[in-house]
């Protein structure tokens, strides 16, 4: 009943097509159909791409490209401007120094504490737990929360005068300015990325544990072979690509660390937790200094880090999937 | 050495009764398979043998030792899986040596153990492949060769040959029986290929729902089966069962035939008048699929037959090859 009507509406484009296909060829039709995708990821990404490139060849706070001065490289020398790169008091932009180390850091912390804690979630999920969905379904739960949100809803427990120094209070015990010292914020933002963000690895690691065949390990079992073993000879290395594809995952994520620690701490205290994107934000677009040209240096430089690391991805994606060919 | 005494052996999962009150004595030195159909409960008998699962009531005794509670590891037990279970990212002598370095046993024993049984098995040559690197009969050599090593005293093996073709299957099942002359030790083995179990066993365990129906050797099963389930699952082609009514003088309720017992009538000789339905004609014999007042009946005969479907013809048998059964499905005297 459908058909007839629907081919005769589809027949009604065959004089357009012909006539395009007669000028563009059958090769021309799928540039044909292709355009509007790469029209939208031209405007959308290719061109933004472009005019940040060309925006950090140019000086000043003019944000028109029109009212910017050609600088060539200045922008990147001065971003390198540095006597000793570890201290990044002596370096001519030195709150890029400080966000570059602070988000190395954070990476180095996140990424140890985000794949055990992913390992350690998705270990426990996959033994026979009572109400074993519901768990699976708490751990994935934050993160389906916008990471605003996780900031604000940490935030509210976090602060001077929030649940948890409620709770401290109310225990009889000494109050911790949780977001207001050093250390305390660094621990703070760490927390709360992995709380937001462990469901996902674990997931991942999770779907690695149940493609493990239960042969794998009765036929360990038979060998007499010990717990501690049977996950170090047997889990550890048959989860490796899942283990891989997580420690990459995360690491490309700490390094783009902004949303939900910027509305946690500002950055703060002082500049404890500034971190790389959140310091081109601010160049970029807050700060009273602004210099968009700046901070197009900087994000080309973490973009061509955050390369780097997705092209690793790649690498071990397509020798994980030659393997499992093999 | 090794006998298994099963004794009133039950598992349950829930309100599902998979093992009823087996009752099993294997002898030592015996090669014993259990047959049935999916879900009769094999695998699982196997596996509590193993110490993979745990009987919900009941005792397994391994030469006088009672094994219900101990580990899968200190039974002295070593299974081959159907899957092979090998370990994918070791190599084949990595595969060989897990168990005995779990065992801490010197690498100079272990190195030896390895190396018999490469070369009882033929696999020296890939020692140092990867089980995805080798073909399925390789593997499965290597998944015995791990048995092997550990030197149990009984090995159980599941379905080892399903994963194979069928010209590798029967070839293994030769070297299989070679195999376990050559060690003598007591092997428990699952299938539920019917000719695997008859080539195979000295005695057959066959399993319907959880309960053993018959225990013998293939040919009491396949001369006196027990009941008619076994009369129907032993064989092939499958037994024909026919109403009593059409054998004069029998006080079975039905009546079982195989289609081998079943001849083409001489000239004068009297038999079950049939017309012919279907003709499968493989060359060394013809089967027939034949039709009596709406009761199918199956025939082997010998040799190329010269016949169509429609024809009329009447198959013959020898009494002594008829299986009366009551009306509740057991063997009648």
């Amino acid at each position: 009943m459908l058909v007839a009507p629907v081919g005769w509406l589809a027949r009604l484009f065959d004089p357009p097509l012909r006539a395009l296909q007669r000028v563009g060829g059958y090769g021309g039709m799928a540039v044909f159909f292709l355009a509007p995708n790469m029209l939208v990821f031209g405007i959308f990404v290719l061109f933004p791409l472009v005019l940040n490139l060309v925006y950090s060849t140019t000086g000043g706070a003019a944000l028109f490209l029109g009212d910017r001065s050609f600088v060539g490289l200045a922008q990147y020398e001065r971003l390198f401007d540095c006597s000793n790169y570890l201290d990044p008091k002596s370096c001519a932009e030195d709150l890029f120094w400080t966000a570059v180390w602070n988000t190395a850091g954070f990476v180095v912390v996140q990424v140890v504490l985000m794949v055990v804690v992913a390992l350690v979630t998705a270990l426990v999920l996959n033994r026979e737990l009572k109400a074993r969905s519901f768990w699976r379904a708490v751990f994935f739960f934050p993160v389906l929360l916008s990471p605003v949100v996780v900031g604000l809803i940490w935030k509210w427990i976090l602060q001077r005068q929030g649940l948890l120094n409620l709770g401290l209070y109310e225990l009889g015990l000494t109050q911790v300015n949780w977001l207001i010292e050093r250390g305390w914020a660094f621990t703070a933002a760490v927390g709360v990325s992995i709380w937001a963000h462990v469901g996902f690895y674990a997931l991942i690691l999770l779907a690695g544990l149940q493609a493990i065949p239960k042969d794998l390990y009765e036929a360990a079992e038979m060998d007499g072979t010990r717990p501690a073993r049977m996950f170090w000879r047997i889990t550890l290395p048959l989860l490796m690509p899942n283990l891989i594809v997580v420690l990459v995952l995360v690491l490309i994520r700490s390094v783009q660390i902004f949303d939900e620690v910027y509305v946690l701490t500002g950055g703060g205290p002082g500049t404890a937790t500034l971190y790389l994107t959140q310091y081109i934000y601010e160049i970029g677009f807050a700060s009273h200094l602004r210099n968009p040209g700046l901070a197009s240096a900087a994000s080309i430089l973490m973009g061509g880090v955050l390369v780097v690391l997705t092209l690793l991805q790649l690498g071990i994606g397509r020798r994980n999937e030659a393997r499992g060919k093999k | 050495m090794s006998r298994i005494t099963l004794t009133d052996l039950s598992r349950s999962y829930g309100p599902v009764e998979v093992l009823k009150h087996i009752d099993l004595d294997i002898r030592d030195g015996e090669l014993i398979v259990f047959v049935g159909p999916s879900g009769c409960g094999k695998s699982t008998l196997l596996r509590q043998i193993a110490g993979l699962d745990r009987p919900t009531s009941g005792k397994i005794e391994i030469d006088g030792r009672d094994v219900t509670r101990v580990p899968a590891a200190d039974r002295g037990l070593a299974m081959v899986f159907q899957s092979y279970a090998l370990y994918p990212h070791m190599s084949v002598r990595q595969n060989l040596a897990f168990g005995l370095e779990n065992a801490r046993m010197a690498k100079d024993e272990i190195e030896k153990r390895i190396q018999e049984a490469a070369r009882m098995l033929e696999i020296s040559a890939y020692l140092d492949r990867r089980p995805g690197q080798l073909s399925g009969g390789q593997r499965q050599r290597v998944a015995i060769g791990r048995a092997i090593v550990r030197n149990p005293t009984a090995f159980l093996l599941d379905e080892p040959l399903s994963n194979l073709d069928a010209e590798l299957r029967i070839s293994t099942r030769a070297e299989l029986a070679a195999l376990h002359k050559r060690l003598g030790t007591t092997m428990v083995y699952v299938t539920h290929d019917q000719i695997e179990a008859m080539t195979l066993a000295h005695r057959i365990v066959v399993l319907r729902a959880g309960r053993i129906e018959q225990v013998g050797t293939p040919l009491e099963l396949y001369n006196k089966p027990a009941n008619r389930f076994v009369a129907g699952f032993i064989g092939a082609p499958r037994m024909n069962f026919l109403p009593a009514s059409m054998f004069p003088g029998s006080a079975a309720a039905e009546i079982g035939i195989r289609p081998q017992h079943l001849r083409r009538a001489t000239p004068g000789e009297t038999g079950l008048k049939t017309t012919v339905v279907m003709i499968e004609a493989l060359g060394s014999e013809t089967v027939i699929h034949a039709e009596n007042g709406g009761q199918r009946v199956l025939a082997v005969l010998p040799g190329q037959q010269q016949l169509s479907p429609g024809d009329e013809i009447a198959l013959a048998y020898d009494a002594k090859d008829l299986h009366p059964f009551d009306k509740d499905g057991l063997r009648l005297p």
